[in-house]
């Protein structure tokens, strides 16, 4: 039951997001195609451009006809041009994309693994010292917005005490290679990746926690310590495992959040990913590439969402019941 | 569920430093003109000003006050988080309840509806929106809204219609309540906690896309923002200014996210039963 319905559901997300982006440019009042493009790009254009870009986004037929014209130009992939960087939308987008994932990608590996230990450890000793400071010290630091955190580390780390680089993914000119260039890249993640993973252990950290402390009170586990199991083993095997399953559905709820904070955490630390890419685009409002980037992601987001389903329905064949 | 939630929550060591923290920054966002003798458009006339008798943050870049721009930003991160967030909860009031007392094609349509709109991530749709609208507060409260309610439309629609079938208020309707009765006595008191942490989860996390919004530059320039201040702010960090220019207002925002979070945390923690009561197991 559940495989079909979880795959519509992404579809009309889908279409949801499409109409989004093929409505709100013409939504805006006067020409529609100086909405596409933004002001500035329609004075420089060449009246036989105009016409052009008329004629691709059928502009002069119906409404219906228009959104034929942008469903089918996305399919063949065409998310327009860029006229800030010169270049097809989809172009510039695979040139700072994998910054992106980079950055996420590690920053959810390494939050949601300290989270679900901390929280196993935290579950185990429900209401002692240890729970409790945990508990508020990670509470306090998932309130601070992420980007404020990559402010604060920015300025501590990099400005205060210079330890680190200011901006940038990688020293620019030093055309080293191998382990430095290693080093260099490793220097240069370590602020982003670590504001981006301290807000965010917080999630992992709770869901683990509460499922240790409804794991601790089943049966099961009064049976292992009947039997004389060591409480490493209860706590890991037997109950840490079982807390397991609300973290995976959680990394992928976490996975939006994630990129929004990584967004702004690239921003501030001008590390060359998607964010910095989008905080361009507002500045020299380059709609086109503005659209571009923000469908890559959702339709991103989505894809990876729609896996954590699938899988989620694998390692716990109660749920495709649930529906 | 009836519970006292604001005992409960106060009760919690928690709940209390939350409400603690929203209460004060209230206190300090209503009453901004009593704290401080500027406007916050104000030219004082002295830029990169440290922080002195006559300007306690000191000034911006171009002369402004920045104590006096912290408090007026708090008045609309408030109004901000607190408009979406009633706003956003009428909406899944709206649509949650009214799924589940028509039932049928309506609200099997709509729950489809709330289902893939609550995978759409709703920061970067803001973003976009809020990008080519060039929005003002009002319109800024109406677009974090439009994108918040799917979360709380769900929530309402499960707690309606556990409610409809549940036990007493089939016996209340049966000893003849009347409907306002019903809803004052049932039905309000069981919704009161659910509607409440909807509520305060919606509010954090509008502070949160209006102070974004704001960090990127596209909402109304006018506004005294925390999220613009810190863009400004950002500008100059080579001038040694950030220490107070730059600072207290990410400290302010993140203490009302905090503050948030920790209310938000005690209620859940309430509302949850399983987790209510200290239980204790052989491990404690």
């Amino acid at each position: 039951m559940k495989g079909p319905t979880t795959v519509i559901n992404y579809l009309i997300a889908l279409v949801l997001i499409l109409s989004l982006n093929f409505i709100l440019p013409r939504l805006m009042p006067g020409d529609p195609l100086q909405a596409i493009y933004g002001d500035e790009a329609i004075i420089a254009m060449t009246p036989e451009l105009k016409a052009e870009l008329v004629a691709r986004f059928a502009l002069d037929q119906s409404t219906g006809r228009q959104f034929w014209a942008y469903i089918s130009s996305l399919l063949r992939g065409d998310l327009g041009y860029s006229y800030f960087y010169n270049a097809p939308v989809l172009a510039v987008i695979f040139g700072s994309l994998p910054w992106t994932v980079l950055l996420v990608g590690l920053a959810i590996i390494i939050s949601t693994l300290i989270g679900v230990v901390l929280g196993i450890e935290s579950g185990y000793r429900r209401g002692r010292p240890l729970d409790r400071a945990l508990l508020g010290v990670l509470m306090f630091a998932s309130g601070f917005p992420d980007f404020f955190a990559g402010i604060l580390l920015l300025l501590f780390f990099g400005v205060v005490l210079g330890l680190a680089p200011l901006a940038g993914a990688t020293t620019p000119y030093a055309g080293c290679g191998g382990l430095t260039f290693l080093t260099d890249l490793f220097k240069h993640l370590a602020l982003p990746l670590t504001s981006l993973a301290m807000v965010r252990i917080a999630s992992p950290f709770l869901l683990t926690r509460n499922a240790m402390v409804i794991s601790l009170g089943e049966p099961f586990i009064l049976t292992a310590r009947a039997k004389g199991c060591p409480d490493k083993v209860i706590r890991y095997r037997h109950a840490g495992k079982n807390s397991l399953l609300p973290v995976v559905t959680a990394t992928g709820m976490q996975l939006p959040h994630m990129v929004s904070g990584a967004l702004f955490i690239e921003i501030v630390f001008s590390y060359p990913g998607m964010g910095s890419l989008l905080y361009n685009a507002l500045l020299t409002r380059d709609y086109p590439l503005l659209q571009g980037i923000l469908l890559v992601l959702t339709i991103t987001v989505l894809s990876v969402n729609l896996l954590v389903d699938i899988v989620y329905t694998r390692l716990d064949p109660r749920i495709a019941y649930a529906y | 569920m009836h519970i006292n939630i604001l005992k409960e929550v106060k009760s919690d060591y928690m709940g209390r430093t939350g409400l603690t923290i929203l209460l004060s920054l209230l206190a300090l966002a209503l009453l901004a003109p009593l704290l401080t003798h500027y406007r916050p458009e104000d030219y004082t006339g002295l830029i990169f000003q440290p922080p002195s008798a006559r300007h306690w943050l000191g000034t911006n870049d171009v002369g402004q006050d920045v104590w006096t721009q912290l408090l007026y930003g708090a008045r609309n991160s408030l109004l901000t988080g607190g408009g979406a967030a009633v706003l956003a909860v009428l909406f899944s009031l709206l649509t949650g309840g009214s799924a589940a007392l028509l039932g049928g094609m309506y609200d099997r349509v709509l729950m489809r509806l709330v289902d893939a709109m609550l995978v759409i991530p709703p920061v970067i749709v803001v973003i976009l929106t809020a990008a080519y609208l060039k929005p003002n507060l009002l319109l800024l409260i109406v677009i974090i809204s439009v994108f918040l309610w799917p979360a709380g439309a769900r929530m309402v629609r499960a707690q309606t219609l556990a409610l409809k079938e549940s036990m007493h208020v089939m016996a209340a309707r049966s000893f003849g309540g009347g409907r306002t009765y019903v809803l004052k006595r049932h039905l309000a008191p069981e919704m009161g906690p659910v509607l409440t942490a909807i509520i305060i989860q919606f509010a954090r996390r509008s502070v949160f896309m209006e102070a974004g919004v704001s960090f990127l530059g596209i909402s109304d320039p006018s506004l005294v923002s925390w999220g613009k201040m810190m863009q400004d702010a950002l500008q100059f960090t080579y001038l040694d200014v950030w220490k107070w220019w730059l600072l207290p207002p990410g400290f302010a925002l993140s203490l009302t996210i905090i503050g948030f979070t920790f209310t938000g945390t005690a209620l859940e923690t309430v509302m949850n039963p399983r987790l209510r009561k200290e239980v204790h197991h052989a491990g404690d």
